[in-house]
């Protein structure tokens, strides 16, 4: 999954003299958190409704006025991705930044934003539920064919695969989760079990070792 | 009294002899109140006209429903659910679908014109049914039909689903619907099929708290179904205060169930459904649709649905079943019968984690509470 299909492309900017009173009602119209700032088209700085609240509070030993320009508050140089990167290396960079967000930059010009909210929607994207389904877990051996042969058996019983999802654990095994449309989740997960798979979910289920 | 909605040719829904949608379910009750001397002359529902499915779906759906169930080869049926190894198509299915979505509608009917106050549908119960695809065993959707027709009516309505599965069909038809209230009490999405009815799904616009879920723990045992059952139930009807009550009586909670994890005897049952009358008499002017639904164990099935007969029509509950039906039964199945109606006591080996159970469904029907409660003033 690409950073250009999670992304919010036109993303709302302001310019560097844009006062920090204009900027919070910005943020407050059209519900957004981070604004990133351009001069002669270029990403300069950006500013977070964190930065805006930290300096201007009254707890600050020196509050700034909200009529001073954001780029005396706003953080630089910026850090951006490209909406060709994969969204794991944007979850990744915002995580070791304990950042929010993320311009999105093509040939130096501003075309999106990637925020964790999006990230989020990702999860849920890749996670989540969007037909019909039951729920087949399988510990898995990480060695070549064996998705294959899961699959074919799944094939043969007519059953069509919504999703799948894995992850690896310990031991060189892999958990893959699959989102089979059915009902009949137990009766396929006898056949799964009678050729040599480990069904996690569902449990108990009687088969032929 | 109570009304009971029948017609022989409910079995055309039939989706063939490996599939666990059986129809012989419903002839397996019909004979054991039989042989009970219990079973009284139902009223036959006509068949709906597929001009009257229109209604609550996609006439585009029903039309290719209709056209492959005719014989016609459509491409990629799989869009719409059907050709799939839950729906099969299989010639018939729609008659059989459309005689008992008839029945259901009666019951509607029945209700609206105050003809009776309780109906008890030996059929229906399609809750998997969306507006423009088939699903989960269902094509047409029985339940909605006669919901929209109350409604139309000018009538409120909740829904109660407790089938093991979340009632997603008719939940999305009516998400954002006033007049309806759903509430569907299952064994979690993130386990069992359909995968939805999570308790953050609570409508949309104005029928915004109106839908409710509640996904139970894999293995929740009776006592800890009927106290979250009570506590959302009771609330729910008393806020609302529906017309009617229209319940997918689906028994596939039972612990014997091959398709699902929940653990309810036939003694939870018999609880539950006295439970449900109590309600409707004291808020919903004592008006109830019941209807059939999943169920898939040929040796509970049957007991659990007579059950809801016997309560329904004040018949004595007998201790064992009679050895006519049991030996006809057998015969016919080549498998062992129970000899008595109520499931042994205790029915199964203990569940191991049972109180961290009880107290996730607490939690559970608690956040629920607190998430409607600003809405429901």
């Amino acid at each position: 999954m690409l950073i250009k299909e999670v992304m919010h492309p036109d993303p709302v900017a302001i310019p560097a003299d844009t006062k920090l009173s204009e900027a919070y009602k910005i943020m407050q119209d059209k519900g957004i958190r981070h604004l990133p700032v351009i001069e002669n088209f270029k990403i300069v700085g950006i500013v977070t409704d964190r930065d805006l609240r930290l300096a201007t509070s009254k707890l600050a030993e020196h509050p700034f006025d909200p009529q001073t320009s954001v780029n005396n508050i706003m953080s630089r140089p910026v850090k951006t991705t490209s909406p060709e990167d994969p969204i794991e290396s944007a979850a990744q960079l915002m995580r070791e930044l304990k950042i929010g967000c993320l311009p999105v930059v093509e040939e130096n010009s501003l075309v999106g934003i990637i925020t964790n909210s999006d990230l989020l929607d990702a999860l849920i994207l890749l996670t989540g539920v969007h037909q019909p389904s039951g729920r087949l877990d399988i510990r898995l051996l990480d060695k070549t064919g064996e998705l294959a042969r899961l699959t074919k058996l799944l094939a043969e019983k007519k059953v069509n695969i919504h999703s799948i999802l894995t992850y690896p654990e310990k031991d060189r095994s892999i958990r893959l989760v699959l989102r089979l449309a059915t009902m009949e989740i137990k009766i396929i997960a006898q056949t799964i079990c009678n050729a040599g798979f480990e069904v996690i979910w569902p449990p108990n289920i009687a088969c032929v070792k | 009294m109570c009304q009971i909605i029948y017609h022989p040719s409910y079995s055309k829904y039939n989706l063939g002899e490996s599939h666990p949608f059986n129809p012989i379910r419903i002839e397996m009750v019909v004979d054991l109140l039989t042989e009970l001397n219990y079973w009284k002359e139902p009223i036959n529902p006509q068949i709906v006209v597929p001009e009257e499915l229109y209604s609550i779906h996609d006439k585009k759906y029903v039309d290719e429903v209709e056209a492959v169930n005719n014989g016609k080869f459509i491409e990629d049926i799989e869009q719409i659910g059907l050709g799939t190894v839950d729906d099969p198509v299989v010639p018939g299915m729609a008659e059989g679908a459309r005689i008992q979505s008839g029945g259901t509608l009666l019951g509607a009917e029945l209700l609206i014109q105050n003809k009776a106050k309780k109906v008890l549908q030996f059929g229906g119960g399609f809750h998997h049914a969306h507006k423009n695809f088939a699903s989960g065993f269902c094509i047409y959707n029985d339940l909605a039909l006669a919901i929209k027709k109350m409604i139309d009516a000018g009538l409120y309505v909740l829904y109660l689903d407790i089938d093991v599965h979340h009632g997603d069909g008719v939940q999305e038809i009516f998400y954002s619907n006033e007049n309806v209230m759903t509430l569907s009490i299952h064994e979690s999405g993130e386990y069992l099929f359909p995968g939805t009815g999570w308790i953050h799904e609570l409508g949309k616009g104005m029928g915004r708290s109106l839908k409710l879920n509640l996904p139970l723990e894999p293995f929740t045992e009776g006592e800890s179904y009927l106290e979250v059952f009570e506590a959302i139930l009771e609330p729910a009807m008393k806020w609302f205060r529906p017309y009617a009550l229209v319940v997918q009586s689906g028994s596939d909670a039972h612990f014997s169930d091959p398709l699902a994890d929940l653990m309810l005897t036939t003694q939870d049952y018999q609880k539950i459904f006295k439970k449900i009358i109590e309600f409707s008499n004291l808020y919903s002017n004592g008006r109830v649709i019941f209807t059939f639904g999943g169920g898939y164990t040929l040796t509970a099935a049957p007991r659990i649905w007579s059950i809801l007969y016997m309560l329904l029509f004040n018949f004595e509950l007998p201790d064992e079943l009679p050895p006519g039906w049991i030996s006809k039964w057998e015969k016919k199945l080549n498998k062992k019968m129970p000899v008595k109606l109520h499931d042994p006591n205790p029915a199964y080996d203990p569940i191991p984690r049972k109180e961290e159970i009880t107290k996730r469904n607490r939690e559970l029907v608690r956040r629920l509470l607190d998430s409607v409660s600003a809405d429901w003033l």
